[in-house]
C-alpha cells in the first residue's frame, strides 16, 4: 500500500487545451481518494495521469516519495478498473485475472492459487472458465475488479466503474467495493461523476470543475461547510436552493430578505454578512433542510408558496415550488399533505443556511 | 383483394423474382466448376463429343490425373506454389497489421496519415502498369529475378496495401484503446500488447485476409510468369500453362490440372469460412 503525492500537476494537450490546472493532493495510504465533477472537469484526465496514460505536462507525481513522472504504467504499481471494465474478450475469466502475473512470470501455480483465493472474495468462482461475453455487465465488473485485486498493487485506480450498471447493481456494487476497501486496506483513486457514489465511499472527495480543484475534504465537510456555489450545488441530491437574499440591518439585528420574507439570521450567520449590509448576497438552503412550517410559525423563519409539482419517492416526497423567479425543492415526509395547488408554508432551518458572496460565489461561512 | 392481401401478394411474387435471379446467378458461376467436374473424369475425345454428359462413351476414367501429375512435375510445383502461398499471405499478415496498428494509434502523427494515404492510393494503380518496370528493375538491374523469395517479395508489395486498409478498419473499429492501456498498466510492453491483446483480436480480418491473398497468391499467374523462368520453381498455374499447345490442347489433362490447383485452395476456404462471415460483417452492428 502507498501514499501518493500530487504536486502542481498541470495538463495542457498539444492543441492548447489546458484540462487540469496546479492540482495538488497528498494521498495517505489506505484513503479512498473521490475525484468528482461534471464531465469534461479533469477528473479522469488526472486519473490517467497516475497510471501513466497520459503525459504530465509539469508538476511532480510521486509514490512512496519516488518520483514516478515519466515512469512507464507497467512500472508503477498501479492498478486500474475501466468503465467499460476493458476484460481481454479472448481469454477466460481466469486468464484475465492471472494475466498481470504471468507478464511478471510468477509460477502457474501460485498465480492459480492467488486468482481462486481472489474469485472466492468476489464470488466468481463458477465463472472462472467462462470467456467475457458469457458474463453479465454486474459479473464483468467484478472480474475487472479481481483483475486489479489479484495484483496486489500499491494503488487501486478506478474510473467510473459502476456507470454502465443498471441503479439495482449499481448500489450493490457500491457496497461491494465499500467492503473490498475495508477487508484489503487499499489505497484507492476513484473517479466518478455521480456525487452519491462520493459522498458514501470516500474518505476524502476532491471536487473539480474545468480542471480546476473547487475543495478537497470529507464528505461531511463537503455536506455541511462547501466552500463556493459550484461545489454547493453539486454535493447533495436534489441540489441546494440558491436564493438571492438582501442583507439589512435593524437595530442589532441582521435579516434577509428573501423574495419579501424577512429572515432574522442567528449570531454566527449575521457576522459572516456584515459587510455585505445592503447588498444581494446567494442564500443556500438543501431541500432537506426545508421542513413542514405549517404551525411552527413562532418556532421558525418561515415562507410560502404554493406548490406546483410533488414526487411521491416512497419514504418520502419532494416538492417544487417557485420563489423570487427561482425554482426550489423541499424534501419531506411522504406522510406530509401538501399537494400541488396548496400554498405550502415551508420553515428554514437557519443553523444549515449557507450563504455565499454572489460575485466570487465564495461562501461567506467556510472554514478549513 | 383488401390492401394486407395486395401486399402479401405483392411480397410473395418479389421474392419470387429475387430467388429466380439469384438461382440464375449461381448457375452462371457454379457453371465452369461444374463442366470442370464432369470432365476431368472422361478421355480426351469424348470431352470434345459430349462435354455436357455425365458420363462419356468411353466411360468413367482417372486417368487424367496420374498423367497430368507427371507432365506438370505436380508434386514439386505443388511444393512451389504451396512454399509461395503460405509464406507470402503469412508475411503480408504480419507486416500489414503491424503497419495498420503504428497507423491508426499514431493517428495524430502527419507521416503515418501520408503513408496510408500512399497505401490506399496504390491500390488503384493496375499491375499492368507496374509489370514492364518492375521486371526490368529486378531482373536488369539487380538480378535477382527467378527465385522465390523474390516472387514472395513482389506479392507481398503488391497486397500489403489492401491488407493494411482491412486491418486499419478492423483495429479502428473493433478495438478499444481501454483494452491496450489495461494491458499496458498490466505489465504489457507495446510490442506485447500488440501480439497477446491486438493480433488475437483482428483473428477474423486476419482470416478473410488469409483467403483473399491466398487466393491471389495460389492463382496469381501474371506475376509469377515474369519472375519464375526455371522449370524447377513453377507454380500450378504456370506449369498448366504447357498443356496449352500452339496447334492442340489436351483437355482432359487441362481439367485435371485444373481440380488440382483448385482442391487446397477449396479446402482452405471451408477452414477459414466462419472467420470471413465475421470478418465481413464485423463492426456492421454494436456487440
Amino acid at each position: 500500500m502507498a501514499s501518493l503525492s500530487l504536486k502542481h500537476i498541470e495538463k495542457v494537450y498539444e492543441n492548447g487545451f489546458h484540462a487540469v490546472h496546479d492540482f495538488n493532493l497528498e494521498v495517505e495510504d489506505k484513503e479512498f481518494i473521490i475525484f468528482v465533477g461534471p464531465s469534461g472537469c479533469g477528473k479522469s484526465t488526472t486519473l490517467r495521469m497516475i497510471a501513466g496514460l497520459e503525459d504530465i505536462s509539469s508538476g511532480e507525481f510521486k509514490i512512496d516519495g519516488v518520483l514516478m513522472n515519466d515512469v512507464e504504467p507497467k512500472d508503477r504499481d498501479i492498478a486500474m478498473v475501466f468503465q467499460s471494465y476493458a476484460l481481454y474478450p479472448h481469454m477466460t475469466v481466469r486468464d484475465n485475472m492471472g494475466f498481470a502475473l504471468k507478464l511478471r512470470n510468477v509460477p502457474k501455480d501460485e498465480i492459480d492459487a492467488k486468482v481462486d483465493e481472489v474469485a472466492k472474495i468476489l464470488d466468481l468462482e463458477k465463472l472462472l472458465d467462462r470467456k467475457p461475453k458469457a458474463l453479465s455487465g454486474g459479473q464483468r465488473q467484478r472480474v475487472a475488479m479481481g483483475r486489479a485485486i489479484v495484483r496486489q498493487p500499491k494503488v487501486f485506480l478506478m474510473d467510473e466503474p459502476l456507470s454502465n450498471l443498471d441503479a439495482k447493481l449499481r448500489v450493490q456494487m457500491r457496497t461491494e467495493i465499500a467492503k473490498l476497501h475495508e477487508r484489503l486496506g487499499t489505497t484507492i483513486i476513484y473517479v466518478t461523476h455521480d456525487q452519491t457514489e462520493a459522498m458514501t465511499l470516500g474518505t476524502r472527495i476532491v471536487v473539480m470543475k474545468d480542471g480546476i480543484v473547487q475543495q478537497i475534504n470529507s464528505p461531511e465537510h463537503l455536506y455541511n461547510k462547501p466552500c463556493n456555489l459550484f461545489v454547493a450545488g453539486f454535493i447533495g441530491s436534489p441540489q441546494m436552493n440558491f436564493l438571492d437574499a438582501l442583507v439589512e440591518k435593524k437595530g442589532a439585528d441582521t435579516f434577509l430578505d428573501i423574495a419579501g420574507f424577512k429572515i432574522k439570521l442567528p449570531a454566527d450567520k449575521a457576522a459572516a454578512v456584515q459587510d455585505y449590509v445592503g447588498k444581494t448576497i446567494v442564500a443556500g438552503i438543501r431541500p432537506e433542510h426545508l421542513l413542514d412550517g405549517r404551525g411552527k410559525e413562532d418556532q421558525f423563519c418561515t415562507i410560502t408558496a404554493p406548490i406546483e409539482v410533488r414526487e411521491l419517492l416512497g419514504a418520502e416526497a419532494y416538492l417544487y415550488f417557485t420563489l423570487a423567479g427561482k425554482q426550489c425543492t423541499a424534501r419531506v415526509a411522504s406522510d406530509v399533505d401538501l399537494y400541488v395547488g396548496m400554498v405550502g408554508t415551508m420553515a428554514l432551518d437557519l443553523n444549515k443556511l449557507q450563504l455565499f458572496d454572489k460575485e466570487t460565489e465564495l461562501s461567506l461561512l467556510w472554514t478549513e | 383483394m383488401t390492401q394486407n392481401e395486395k401486399a402479401a401478394a405483392a411480397k410473395k411474387r418479389n421474392h419470387a423474382i429475387m430467388i429466380t435471379v439469384l438461382i440464375l446467378l449461381f448457375l452462371f458461376f457454379i457453371m465452369p466448376f461444374i463442366l470442370v467436374l464432369i470432365n476431368v473424369f472422361k478421355d480426351k475425345a469424348d470431352i470434345v463429343t459430349s462435354p455436357l454428359a455425365l458420363i462419356g462413351a468411353h466411360g468413367f476414367t482417372l486417368k487424367n490425373f496420374p498423367e497430368a501429375m507427371a507432365k506438370m512435375d505436380f508434386f514439386n510445383v505443388f511444393k512451389n506454389s504451396l512454399i509461395i502461398t503460405i509464406c507470402s499471405t503469412i508475411l503480408t499478415i504480419l507486416v500489414s497489421a503491424m503497419t495498420s496498428f503504428v497507423i491508426v494509434r499514431n493517428g495524430k502523427w502527419k507521416m503515418c496519415t501520408a503513408v496510408f494515404a500512399l497505401m490506399v492510393a496504390s491500390m488503384v494503380i493496375p499491375f499492368q502498369v507496374l509489370m514492364v518496370p518492375l521486371v526490368s528493375v529486378y531482373g536488369g538491374i539487380f538480378g535477382i529475378l527467378n527465385s522465390r523469395i523474390t516472387l514472395i517479395f513482389m506479392h507481398v508489395g503488391f497486397s500489403v496495401s489492401m491488407a493494411t486498409f482491412m486491418f486499419h478498419g478492423a483495429i479502428h473499429t473493433n478495438i478499444p484503446l481501454e483494452l491496450e492501456e489495461a494491458a499496458l498498466i498490466d505489465g504489457c510492453t507495446r510490442w506485447q500488447t500488440f501480439w497477446k491483446i491486438v493480433f488475437p483480436l483482428l483473428k477474423p480480418t486476419i482470416a478473410t485476409v488469409a483467403i483473399i491473398d491466398a487466393m491471389a497468391f495460389w492463382n496469381d499467374y501474371l506475376l509469377p510468369s515474369l519472375v519464375l523462368t526455371d522449370k524447377a520453381i513453377y507454380t500450378i498455374p504456370i506449369a498448366t500453362q504447357q498443356f496449352y499447345g500452339t496447334y492442340s490442347t489436351d483437355i482432359g489433362l487441362v481439367m485435371a490440372a485444373l481440380v488440382l490447383a483448385m482442391l487446397p485452395i477449396l479446402i482452405l476456404y471451408l477452414f477459414l469460412q466462419k472467420y470471413i462471415v465475421a470478418g465481413v460483417t464485423s463492426g456492421a452492428v454494436k456487440g
